[in-house]
């Protein structure tokens, strides 16, 4: 505390200070994108919910990546094969988990409620009084606060106040009682920004704020904004981020670089979701649902293939791998794979053909591109499996 | 120098003897004191040469040596006085010439003549005679240093030498011991030899040991170095940072519980094993030794138990088990290390096997609990604690106040 306080009367200048003051009085910029209507029915929609965490997809190895904590020790373990099996089931699950989604909900608006108004009792106190209800075990949405005024009015606190006295008395790890100063400055936010740490910034903004606040709309916005000009989609594949973010677009049409990066890496499958996603938000009459029935069946879901590929480690080395096997692994699809990619690539042309779409030269020759890559694996493919006398099934 | 003090004594004991030959036969004539002081010009100063003065000085008795006196950081040492004098310059300042300058000048002839007195010159040599004789410290760069001061265990040595072509780059020598050690030997009776072991390794897991005898310490030195770089051990390391698995090594009566620790933990264990661990390449352990300390045996121990570690899959074989790896860092990652060989098709037995107990061989480290202090049960440090309890976020408090201050 010593080494503290030196350094406070070293750097406890007037003129820092004052310089300190000029750069805080700087807010953070508004968001040119806001939600016009209440986004909560739409994207709590099981459908919805369904298409944004197929595209965010499970990658295990980045859900599960190294990260800085206290204790980095290891532990290692004898395992049946069975336990084995259930762990591998387990860490599907904590991954899913890990992976749920912020909800997007409206900004809620402060509404005076007034209780009573006792002018007998003004001028009881010079300031005003605020009443907790400290009850152990209550949600934060369901504590009540109230605020007696020095006028004599008992009103239901604002949201403001009874964020701040939640924190006062149940603390959330990792939330300040002030403005975090990288959400508070915006050179610092912005900096965030051109550095690319999305992911950091929308992990604060979410033990910071509350989805209905109005700073956590601004800033995330602004986040999104900010990666749809920057295009690097991929930082927030496998986060809990990426299915708010295709909402997000989706809401504002503005899919198109989204669904180019989705073409280029060739998630087919994911691009036709992000389509039928802005279909169904903004009602438009085109019949998706067949289209996404016919790729189900062809697809397993994230959680599967993640399941799949940890399981892979039960087949034996010394057991040889089926042809077919083989040669998916060479050439990285099947059979299913290039019939569910026929299915989305005609249900992709149909979207850049129609008026919605608004990138439609770069969309085009990205499909394009993808679509011979296709063909000539597609003719590997076949030649591979004549080659080892496959029958076609 | 011998002969030049004989004479200077010579002539002063002449002369005392002349003066005291007049006095006896003024004394026999008339009782008179004179009215001089004697001078006695004759002391062992003059008399005796440098040598002998200085052996008055410095030895030690025959009782005394056998004592083992007039060694160690007391010991005096005799100091040569002539160093910084000249021949020519002295006290008295002045141009001798041919001896202290040249007898002609130009065409001018130098004349003998008397200079300013030097002052310089007297402290100067009374500064020199000061550091002389004191036991001065051998000064180390503090990234040479060993384990204790400027002694030698600890210390590199650099790498062994060439030998034909083989070259040992990248290789560093350490010596873990460095003693003397005493035979006896029929006809030279008690011989004295300086014993070292010493470690040498590439820092990539290629390392050895050799201990060496040789009657100098530089010798056996570089003999146990070079012996050293011949019995080279190649140990695997798991990461290129640590051990493969925690395991428990013997020799003697020395026991080494070793344990496998994550990234940055750094090297826990005796000096030793830092050392050696250092030269291997191995950056996380932590050991705890049972029994004896004894070094050769703790060296012994060491490699012993690092050439016994197993790799996962010959473990993963041995048990019929998988092995699975969870890293906090990485959220409790289920990570396959090992799987058997023949998985599967065998029978798994039921029963519950720690993978710790199997690795250190069904040993289990005792552990102790910390020592509390004293106070810890006081009624004093109770009301402290009482008293200190509302005061104890404040430290943090401060700090992010700071943090909020400053840009």
């Amino acid at each position: 505390m010593h080494l503290l306080r030196t350094l406070r009367q070293l750097n406890g200048l007037q003129g820092v200070r004052q310089a300190i003051r000029q750069v805080s009085s700087a807010p953070t910029k508004p968001a040119t994108l806001q939600y016009e209507r209440d986004p909560q029915p739409l994207f709590t929609d099981a459908e919805t919910q369904r298409l944004l965490q197929s595209m965010t997809q499970l990658n295990l190895d980045k859900v599960y990546r190294h990260r800085t904590v206290a204790d980095n020790s290891s532990e290692t373990k004898f395992m049946t094969n069975e336990q084995l099996d259930n762990e591998f089931q387990d860490m599907v699950v904590r991954a899913k988990h890990m992976l749920q989604m912020p909800p997007i909900v409206e900004i809620k608006k402060d509404v005076e409620r007034v209780i009573a108004k006792d002018p007998a009792l003004k001028d009881f106190d010079t300031t005003k009084y605020v009443f907790t209800d400290i009850t152990f075990g209550r949600r934060q949405s369901e504590r009540k606060v109230f605020v007696r005024e020095t006028d004599g009015t008992l009103a239901h606190a604002t949201l403001d106040t009874t964020k701040r006295m939640n924190q006062l008395y149940f603390p959330l790890e990792g939330r300040q009682s002030y403005t975090p100063r990288m959400f508070a400055l915006e050179e610092l936010l912005s900096k965030c920004l051109a550095e690319h740490k999305y992911e950091f910034i929308l992990d604060r903004l979410l033990v910071q704020y509350e989805p209905h606040e109005p700073e956590f709309h601004n800033i995330s916005a602004r986040v999104f904004e900010h990666l749809n000009e920057s295009k690097q989609f991929e930082l927030l594949r496998s986060t809990r981020h990426f299915g708010p973010m295709a909402f997000f677009y989706a809401w504002h049409r503005c899919i198109d670089d989204l669904l180019y990066d989705m073409i280029r890496r060739d998630y087919l499958h994911n691009a036709v979701e992000l389509i039928a996603l802005s279909y169904k938000v903004h009602k438009i009459p085109v019949e998706y649902q067949a289209t996404l029935t016919e790729l189900e069946k062809l697809h397993q879901t994230p959680a599967e293939r993640a399941l799949a590929e940890l399981r892979s480690v039960f087949r034996r080395p010394d057991e040889k791998q089926s042809i077919e096997q083989e040669i998916h692994s060479a050439i990285g699809k099947t059979e299913p794979d290039f019939a569910a990619d026929e299915i989305s690539l005609k249900f992709i042309e149909q979207y850049i053909a129609s008026e919605h779409s608004l990138k439609k030269v770069q969309l085009e020759l990205a499909v394009q591109t993808l679509k011979e890559v296709n063909r000539e694996k597609l003719l590997l493919f076949q030649g591979l499996k004549k080659a080892h006398g496959v029958q076609a099934s | 120098m011998n002969r030049a003090s004989i004479v200077q004594v010579f002539f002063p004991a002449l002369r005392s003897k002349i003066i005291n030959c007049g006095l006896n036969s003024i004394f026999s004539k008339q009782s008179v004191i004179p009215n001089y002081l004697g001078l006695r010009n004759t002391s062992f100063f003059n008399k005796l040469p440098a040598e002998d003065i200085w052996r008055g000085v410095t030895a030690v008795s025959n009782a005394g040596k056998k004592r083992g006196r007039g060694k160690g950081s007391g010991k005096k040492v005799a100091k040569d006085l002539n160093k910084g004098q000249t021949i020519g310059y002295g006290k008295n300042n002045r141009i001798w010439p041919g001896l202290n300058s040249p007898i002609m000048r130009g065409n001018e002839l130098i004349y003998q003549q008397k200079l300013d007195e030097n002052l310089d010159r007297e402290t100067g040599i009374l500064k020199l005679r000061d550091t002389m004789g004191n036991f001065r410290l051998i000064k180390l760069n503090p990234i040479d240093r060993g384990w204790s001061g400027s002694k030698m265990p600890g210390r590199s040595i650099g790498q062994p030498d060439t030998v034909g072509e083989e070259e040992f780059t990248s290789f560093d020598t350490r010596v873990l011991e460095n003693k003397i050690v005493f035979i006896m030997k029929g006809n030279m009776g008690r011989k004295r030899r300086y014993s070292v072991l010493s470690v040498t390794g590439n820092g990539k897991g290629l390392a050895g040991f050799a201990t060496a005898k040789a009657p100098e310490a530089r010798t056996a030195l570089r003999k146990s170095k070079n012996r050293a770089g011949q019995k080279l051990i190649n140990v695997s390391l798991c990461e290129n940072r640590t051990i493969y698995h925690d395991f428990s090594t013997d020799f003697g009566k020395t026991k080494i519980y070793c344990f496998q620790k994550p990234h940055g933990y750094g090297l826990v264990c005796h000096r030793a094993i830092q050392t050696i661990c250092k030269v291997i390449g191995i950056k996380d352990l932590y050991a705890k030794i049972e029994g004896s300390t004894n070094l050769q045996h703790i060296v012994k121990a060491f490699f012993i138990g690092l050439m016994t570690q197993r790799s996962y899959q010959n473990i993963a074989n041995e048990t019929n088990f998988n092995i699975v790896q969870k890293q906090n860092t990485r959220n409790r990652l289920t990570e396959v290390k090992g799987i058997p060989f023949l998985n599967s098709t065998q029978a798994q037995s039921n029963q519950e096997v720690d993978y710790m107990h199997f690795t250190l061989g069904n040993k289990i480290v005792l552990k102790k609990n910390g020592v509390l202090p004293f106070y810890v049960n006081s009624k004093g440090h109770d009301l402290r604690r009482i008293k200190s309890e509302r005061f104890r976020n404040q430290p943090k408090v401060r700090l992010h106040k700071l943090i909020n201050s400053y840009a």
